[in-house]
């Protein structure tokens, strides 16, 4: 992840470039036209505050100690709602990836080509999809080691994505 | 099996392609050429319409289908209207539901309209689309879409059984063949030999385009009735004699094992035995190749070779006309094109097709009895199938 940060102007990773001009409102990224993060909107929004301080996190079941990916306002197991928030491990290995070449979804042509994959979290039974960057795809190998960081998608809003040690 | 005997007795499907109608206009194109097909259906006795329809509300800005479209076919009907959304699998999601009503005795003749609109002028939007099919707040910002989800399906399996290229393209040369034998086809004027399609751009790897599906706009639709209708409209119905499904997750991170698609092996499990038939009975089989490494894995989830020979089993044209069975003669999603709401409804009228011998020549089964349809939707996290038997009694 990236250094933990206090202000969202702040929250990229340190090895980013500068944010290229991004015009919000023809960016919907992914149809989520309006921002869904906040307390208004979502009983999630702990998650995004956690990536805007430079932490991954999810939810885990005090119960009965699963750990749910996505998190989640109910266990899916013993249906509790009293969850709690627990960081995930920064690092992981790549079980499988491939790449966007052609078509991107709105807000994301600019960024053709891009590398995805399923990456197994360290230490957890985890395996998360994402973005990953860092080398390109043709250099990508399974098994790779990848840390995991929170970026700002463009337009203040926050996600996780994957990072290449070389 | 329980409840009341229930058949397709009749079936079209339009010209799959980049359509210049829109979904309205495709409704109205197949809801004509149906009651063509089958002169002795009546308006008014069509007490059930069912809709397949993935995403209009994405590609046609227009919800509320059902009736829309039984305004746009004619059709009054009087005990249910509904629409079936499942995404690629919408079209046999809409037949199982009229199999179940008619077998349930809620209805006794019903049509089943699979349609989809998909091509719009910004393709950036219909890509967008297809990533609301994924859970999309989680695994949508990382820009997910069908291509790179299968084609790390098709990395793993690479890396797990040495599956090639060269078997992939075999999958994809197989329904490119059979499409040329069908007009409806999106690519029924187009000739793909194995070096060509080795030889297409990259799409997502290690996947190229002619291991892709594409963007198709196109409609289908069948008649279902009860037994005591079928007779009435064709000397060769479609039995529905087995039928199941199963979802096993639905976000990419619960995935598990890629190339194991256990959800099929539990459905087509449930659908076989129903029938009381095993796979080696069947005569033909139209499966979701959405991609071509999808048609190999289902090979194997369906049993018809052991985990990991699917490459194989399509190199050596156990799936092709004078194999162990003909898979996709309709010529698969990938020949075809697959407009997500209408693909389930053409394999059905595929089936009812072979079973009456109105398919051309070279594409016709000889005297098939036992057909299976399988349609997968998402990432291959549900799969949905169903085993038909031709003629006989009820």
């Amino acid at each position: 992840m990236a250094s933990p940060t206090t202000t969202p102007s702040e929250t990229r990773a340190p090895e980013s470039p500068p944010p290229a001009a991004k015009t919000p409102e023809k960016r919907p990224f992914l149809l989520d036209f309006f921002p869904l993060e906040t307390p208004d909107q979502t009983r999630l929004h702990r998650f995004y505050e956690r990536l805007r301080e430079g932490r991954l996190s999810t939810t885990r079941c005090p119960r009965d100690g699963e750990l749910h990916w996505p998190p989640r306002t109910a266990c899916p197991s013993c249906r509790t709602e009293e969850l709690e928030w627990v960081d995930l491990p920064e690092s992981g290995h790549v079980y499988a990836f491939s790449a966007v070449l052609v078509g991107a979804p709105l807000g994301m042509e600019a960024e053709v080509p891009f590398a995805v994959g399923l990456v197994d979290l360290d230490g957890v039974p985890l395996r998360l999809f994402g973005r990953i960057e860092g080398r390109p795809w043709t250099e990508l190998r399974i098994g790779e080691p990848v840390r995991t960081e929170a970026y700002d998608i463009g337009d203040g809003r926050m996600f996780y994505r994957f990072r290449t040690s070389g | 099996m329980s409840g009341r005997p229930v058949a397709i007795v009749g079936g079209v499907t339009t010209k799959f392609g980049v359509r210049a109608a829109t979904w309205s206009e495709l409704v109205q194109e197949v809801g004509a050429a149906l009651f063509r097909a089958v002169p002795e259906l009546r308006s008014e006795e069509v007490d059930s319409l069912f809709v397949g329809a993935a995403e209009p509300e994405r590609f046609a800005f227009q919800s509320h289908v059902a009736p829309l479209a039984a305004e746009q076919l004619g059709l009054k009907p009087y005990r249910i209207l509904q629409r079936n959304e499942l995404a690629c699998a919408s079209g046999q999601s809409a037949i199982r539901s009229a199999y179940a009503a008619i077998a349930s005795g809620l209805s006794d003749i019903a049509v089943v309209v699979g349609v989809e609109k998909m091509n719009l002028p910004s393709m950036a939007e219909a890509n967008s689309a297809m990533g609301c099919v994924m859970d999309r707040p989680w695994d949508g910002p990382a820009g997910a879409t069908a291509p790179p989800f299968f084609a790390m399906v098709a990395q793993r399996h690479m890396l797990e059984y040495g599956t090639t290229a060269e078997q992939l393209a075999a999958v994809s040369e197989k329904n490119h063949r059979f499409a040329n034998t069908n007009p409806t086809a999106q690519f029924h004027e187009k000739t793909f030999t194995r070096d060509k399609l080795l030889r297409l751009p990259v799409i997502a790897p290690p996947l190229r385009l002619g291991d892709c599906s594409s963007m198709t706009d196109g409609a289908a639709a069948v008649v279902l009735t009860s037994d005591e209708h079928a007779r009435r409209f064709t000397d060769s119905p479609a039995w529905i004699r087995g039928s199941g499904q199963y979802s096993g997750f639905h976000n990419l991170a619960h995935a598990g094992s890629l190339t194991e698609w256990t959800g099929l092996s539990r459905a087509a499990r449930e659908a076989l035995g129903r029938a009381g038939i095993g796979v080696g009975d069947l005569d033909l089989a139209e499966v979701h190749d959405c991609f071509s490494i999808s048609e190999i894995v289902e090979y194997e989830a369906l049993g018809l070779c052991p985990p990991g020979e699917g490459g194989r089993f399509a190199a050596d044209g156990r799936g092709d006309l004078g194999g162990d069975l003909v898979v996709n003669p309709r010529g698969g999603l990938l020949g075809c094109g697959h407009p997500l709401g209408a693909t389930g409804v053409a394999q059905a009228v595929e089936v009812f097709q072979q079973f009456s011998s109105t398919v051309p020549a070279a594409r016709q089964v000889p005297d098939p009895e036992w057909a299976l349809v399988h349609n997968l939707s998402g990432s291959a996290n549900v799969h949905s199938v169903m085993v038909y038997q031709r003629g006989g009694a009820a």
